[in-house]
């Protein structure tokens, strides 16, 4: 299996969506794209509330993801676990995929335990050496402002955790709402995050949680995503340049 | 933390799909990131079983159990041994599990603190020994931690349990805990290296030998490892050893084998300067002469056991 590139969204937020394109939508869209999308539902005391579970839990199992609800403090540690599970899990969704194309149906579960310990140890080695692409979707609305420090926090040590992959690893992170369109990109890609970069300097505090099509603007940051004509009207702010787009788009997983 | 899926209860009674072993589920012991960890007996031997949420995670855990077991000194005990893999349905769905070696031990933290902190340094060097292999086999354990170290009942050995941060030397390390974690304290990176886990390993120093409240004053934001310095400057068993806790905070260990010379070259230094002052007057100081005899007797016991081991 030569290199591949595993693409994520993840979305941070602390509760419902409240505009445009119901974000279960746009994460179905987003896997079809060949994007995992996973949520970290983020809470000050108490949960997160019936109807706000339900949507982290939806959007992730939507966008083939994975989703926590976790306190502020326990941000940064979950945003690495979060991505390396959905790393592995979408590996090993391939695998399997290949394993079954081999050997017919349940080919994972019908194999004897000892030959799944050495598939694991190869999904686990795939997955350190990926070319990895994470866009960070930062709900920005009212309610999250005491929790932006924390948030700040986990970008910038998850960018510590990128850096120390064998793999190629960039982020970009964005915020939504944004002034203008429904995201703003905070930070373009990168692959090293500076310290000194201040998410709350700028932002748009607003009422409206536009998670959806946050989402699907999120998409577009993906080099390898031609929108369809109707959403790159809509949405296409951040036109792609020409190149090698479409290239990629048969090799994503 | 809880990812999508709940980790499966185990039956009381349970029988291996593959190579049909029955276990008996005695109680649970505790619970990691990856699953959850039950007492079990096997024919009548006590063993330990994990089961997790994701088969992959415990798979990937058995792969890293296996690698660091591969090699010619299988005597040196690294890792609990690997007993069984298999799978086995609970509610319909198949569960992966895997049993190994039961550690019939207490909890690092709670046994210095039943103790007392005399026992720091030889568990630390203890510990090293450890690392030691572990690293030569090209491992790094990643999630060092009170919680993932036990010392046994029956022998006060040290031993490493939860492998789930266990990664290959280069790779990023799978799984920390922030309190220990290198990144988290601003002095570094998450490669998986020797000084990775000898940094895990100070922090760990401090904490054993620090009182709730002073580990409690450590933890403002951000964090910083010159606040772990000023702890060991204020601490009396710490401040010994502060050459070797501070270069390890600073990442100029290559190796556990050259932290632990350092470690023991202190007790054993110690031991003999405070034997002086005793055969000079000052009596006071009984007890404490105690607990570091018995503490250099342990260390000589474990030096000559792994030297012979070797």
């Amino acid at each position: 299996m030569k290199e591949a590139t595993l693409r994520q969204i993840l979305v941070v937020t602390d509760g419902c969506s409240n505009s445009g394109i119901s974000p279960v939508a746009a994460a179905t869209l987003a896997r079809e794209q060949g994007i995992t999308v996973n949520v970290i539902g983020v809470i000050e005391k108490g949960d997160m509330g019936e109807q706000g579970e339900k949507e982290i839990r939806e959007i992730a199992e939507a966008g083939g993801g994975l989703f926590d609800i976790v306190y502020p403090q326990q941000l940064a540690q979950t945003v690495q676990m979060l991505t390396r599970k959905a790393m592995t899990r979408t590996i090993h969704q391939v695998v399997s995929k290949e394993l079954k194309e081999i050997l017919g149906d349940s080919a994972m579960e019908g194999l004897v335990p000892e030959k799944r310990v050495q598939v694991a140890g190869m999904v686990d080695e795939l997955g350190e050496r990926s070319r990895l692409d994470v866009v960070m979707l930062v709900d920005s609305s009212g309610s999250m402002k005491p929790k932006l420090a924390a948030v700040q926090q986990a970008i910038h040590d998850f960018s510590i955790s990128l850096r120390s992959r064998s793999g190629q690893s960039r982020m970009a992170v964005c915020s939504f709402p944004g002034k203008q369109n429904h995201l703003d990109v905070r930070i373009p890609w990168t692959e090293e995050v500076d310290q000194a970069h201040q998410l709350t300097s700028g932002l748009t505090m607003s009422g409206i949680t536009p998670t959806g099509p946050a989402i699907i603007e999120a998409i577009a940051l993906f080099e390898h995503v031609k929108l369809p004509t109707g959403l790159r009207d809509r949405y296409g702010h951040n036109e792609l340049e020409d190149g090698d787009q479409g290239s990629l788009r048969d090799h994503v997983f | 933390m809880s990812f999508n899926r709940a980790i499966p209860k185990l039956p009381p009674q349970f029988r291996g799909k593959w190579n049909q072993k029955t276990y008996h589920v005695l109680r649970e012991l505790g619970r990691g990131a990856n699953g959850a960890v039950y007492l079990v007996s096997q024919d009548g031997v006590r063993r330990a079983v994990k089961i997790g949420a994701e088969g992959m995670d415990i798979l990937m855990e058995v792969h890293a159990l296996k690698s660091v077991q591969q090699g010619r000194d299988a005597r040196v005990t690294v890792a609990p041994l690997l007993c069984d893999v298999d799978d086995l349905y609970i509610d319909g769905r198949s569960c992966t599990f895997y049993a190994m070696e039961y550690l019939d031990g207490e909890q690092l933290d709670q046994f210095v603190q039943r103790t007392g902190t005399d026992w720091v340094p030889v568990l630390i060097i203890q510990l090293l020994a450890r690392l030691a292999v572990l690293h030569q086999r090209g491992w790094v354990f990643g999630d060092l931690k009170p919680e993932n170290v036990i010392v046994t009942r029956a022998d006060s050995q040290v031993r490493l349990i939860d492998f789930g941060g266990v990664t290959k030397h280069g790779c990023a390390v799978r799984q920390f805990t922030e309190e220990y974690d290198r990144a988290a304290w601003h002095a570094g990176d998450r490669r998986a290296e020797p000084a990775y886990d000898l940094f895990s390993l100070a922090v760990m120093t401090v904490r054993l030998a620090s009182s709730p409240e002073v580990w409690k004053s450590s933890r403002t934001e951000p964090r910083q490892t010159s606040l772990l310095c000023d702890i060991i400057r204020n601490n009396d068993s710490l401040y010994p050893f502060r050459v070797p806790l501070i270069k390890a905070f600073h990442g100029q260990y290559a190796g556990a084998e050259e932290m632990k010379s350092d470690m023991l070259a202190i007790v054993q230094g110690r031991t003999t300067a405070v034997q002086q002052k005793k055969a000079s007057g000052s009596g006071s100081s009984g007890i404490w002469i105690g607990g570091l005899f018995v503490a250099s007797m342990l260390l000589l016991a474990g030096t000559l056991y792994y030297a012979w081991m070797m």
